[in-house]
């Protein structure tokens, strides 16, 4: 019991991590959002996480498993409901769940396949369904920009836009995730305000993090 | 069979009874006076019969679920529209029955199987574990913790966890047994029985996955496989094998199962069928494209040169398939070679349905070049 609450509380006090993560309401002093590698400007009247989770625990084969990333985000009635998440995948856990690495001299169309398959494999969602899936651009880089869509054991129609890049630093995708019913329409373009804001920042080519020692513990 | 449901669904059922006490169906008409806590158990299938539906999991294609019901009726004509089929979205090799009648074959199932005699054996263990009411004698017998463990769980998990847990091994040999009676009285050839357990079998060995396959866990695959070939030994009569029919319904079910599966990176399932002649005989010819696919997700030493090979087998066998063209002009863009890029991504904007996904993609590539 003792060790348990001696690693729960290592992995609070070293910070960076999901539970610390937490929310603010935007204005107009605080809608860039920033982290290491990557920013952007989110909606007024919206709240968003104030720095970016820099680890996240998945399930790889059965196994939990620790994996470093940089992600931020922002919503307006909840993430349980809908978001905008963006996320940086380093290149060596870009596709974690299938284990692939990104390369630079991938082609966008070759990421989104693999994008759709990390996503079917990691929510075991087998019936999530790719309605489009073209060619754009994010920060001047070619991208893809895929609609996807899934019904949930009531019947209610899921809806996930994603947009996603590759470059030499890692894999980087920008995610809104909404009912079609309603919340999806309504916050569409403001989604899409947020892409065109996306801009990469300097510390994306600063090498990656070391995987802290509290990680080490439970990997 | 490896199926939650059975441990779930009985759990509404409160009170307890002996096996002996349930008497199982003859016909359509027994069912129509069910014991009051068996008519929970229905309704709790019926409910799950809806989520599945609502939740887009039914694999829509009209004429192979009508052919898959048209082997059912043959096989029980006694319980013609009671006992449905459905075709499950999935391509995790599965097949399972609800309390209620309701059976579900998986595309990746049917991929696998080679002739309708195989279905019809498959068919007639699901539907004795329906008539049988395996679901609730195993609740009236049992008192099963793993099932209170599990009667948690969400419908999200459902299908994972139906690899869980199975009937008792006394259930199965009954659903053996009695589908195997049937099986030969229908008319069909018992000796097609033990073969979709073997590629089962063979599956789980060469992948060295546990997966939900029917049939429970991997040593009792194989005494079933001896004991249907043990049952099938003195087995005089030229029944009916029905590959025809079966192989031309199912040609479009195996490619699109092939291209689901490279959509949840399922590459080794893939490369082991499309690299066995045997088993590859059954898939269309695009199923090359697939096996190309594999081998770039596999992405080993050499896997490069393999993909190739099998795009050009794909080109040449099924010239038509546009999505190959794609990949070729993909291949040949990244190695410089403009000119057989050129080509192929011609080919793919001629042959591609105005719709297709990659259009976009595979016209912008073009003027890059």
């Amino acid at each position: 019991m003792k060790k348990v609450l001696a690693l729960i509380t290592l992995a609070l006090l070293t910070g960076g991590c999901a539970q610390t993560a937490y929310w603010t309401l935007t204005d107009d002093m605080n809608r860039v959002v920033q982290s290491k590698s990557f920013q952007m400007t989110v909606p007024d009247g919206w709240v968003r996480t104030t720095k970016a989770d820099t680890w996240e625990r998945i399930e790889i084969d059965g196994e939990p498993q620790t994996i470093l990333l940089e992600s931020m985000a922002v919503t307006r009635d909840g993430t349980s409901l809908h978001a905008i998440t963006v996320t940086r995948h380093y290149t060596h856990t870009a596709f974690p769940v299938i284990k692939k690495k990104s390369r630079g001299n991938m082609l966008p169309n070759e990421v989104a396949d693999l994008y759709v398959s990390e996503l079917r494999k990691r929510s075991g969602l087998e019936r999530l369904k790719v309605l489009s899936n073209k060619p754009t651009k994010v920060n001047g880089k070619p991208a893809f920009e895929l609609v996807m869509q899934f019904k949930n054991e009531d019947g209610l129609r899921i809806r996930i836009v994603s947009y996603g890049f590759v470059d030499k630093t890692g894999f980087y995708t920008i995610n809104y995730r909404a009912p079609y019913l309603y919340y999806y329409k309504r916050d569409y373009k403001q989604f899409t305000s947020v892409v065109r804001s996306f801009k990469q920042l300097k510390g994306a080519n600063d090498p990656p993090p070391e995987m802290p020692a509290w990680a080490k513990l439970f990997t | 069979m490896r199926k939650i449901l059975s441990y779930i669904l009985p759990l509404f059922i409160v009170g307890c009874a002996t096996t002996g006490d349930v008497t199982s169906f003859s016909s359509a008409e027994d069912t129509g006076n069910l014991h009051e806590k068996e008519r929970r158990l229905w309704h709790e299938a019926a409910g799950f019969d809806a989520t599945i539906e609502r939740s887009d999991q039914i694999y829509n294609n009209r004429q192979a679920t009508v052919y898959l019901q048209g082997v059912m009726d043959r096989l029980y004509p006694e319980f013609k529209g009671k006992i449905q089929v459905r075709i499950y979205d999935s391509t995790e090799l599965n097949a399972f029955a609800l309390p209620n009648g309701s059976i579900y074959f998986n595309i990746g199932l049917l991929s696998r199987m080679e002739n309708e005699a195989q279905l019809a054996a498959v068919m007639a263990h699901e539907a004795t574990h329906f008539i049988e009411k395996h679901s609730f004698k195993q609740r009236v017998s049992t008192k099963n913790s793993a099932a209170f463990a599990l009667s948690g769980i969400p419908f999200a998990n459902l299908a994972a966890a139906s690899s869980i847990s199975g009937f008792s091994q006394d259930l199965e040999r009954e659903a053996d047994a009695k589908g195997y009676a049937r099986l030969v009285k229908s008319g069909y050839n018992p000796r097609e029985a033990h073969k979709i357990f073997q590629y089962l079998a063979d599956e789980v060995e060469a992948l060295g996955v546990e997966e939900p396959y029917f049939f429970s866990s991997h040593p009792q695959l194989v005494d079933r496989i001896d004991e249907f070939k043990r049952l099938s030994a003195n087995y005089k009569g030229r029944g009916r094998v029905g590959s025809k029919s079966y192989n031309r319904i199912m040609t479009p079910i195996r490619l699109d199962t092939l291209r689901k599966d490279i959509g949840q990176d399922r590459y080794k399932s893939i490369i082991l069928v499309m690299e066995d002649s045997k088993k590859r005989r059954y898939y269309p010819a695009a199923g090359y494209f697939y096996l190309g696919e594999a081998y770039v997700r596999r992405d080993e030493k050499g896997d490069m040169d393999k993909a190739l090979k099998a795009y050009k087998k794909a080109a040449k066998h099924s010239p038509n398939f546009a999505p190959t063209y794609k990949r070729l002009g993909m291949y040949y863009m990244k190695n410089g070679d403009k000119t057989k890029a050129r080509y192929n991504f011609k080919l793919y904007l001629s042959l591609a349905p105005k719709n297709a996904r990659d259009r976009a993609y595979v016209q912008q590539y073009m003027n890059s070049l």
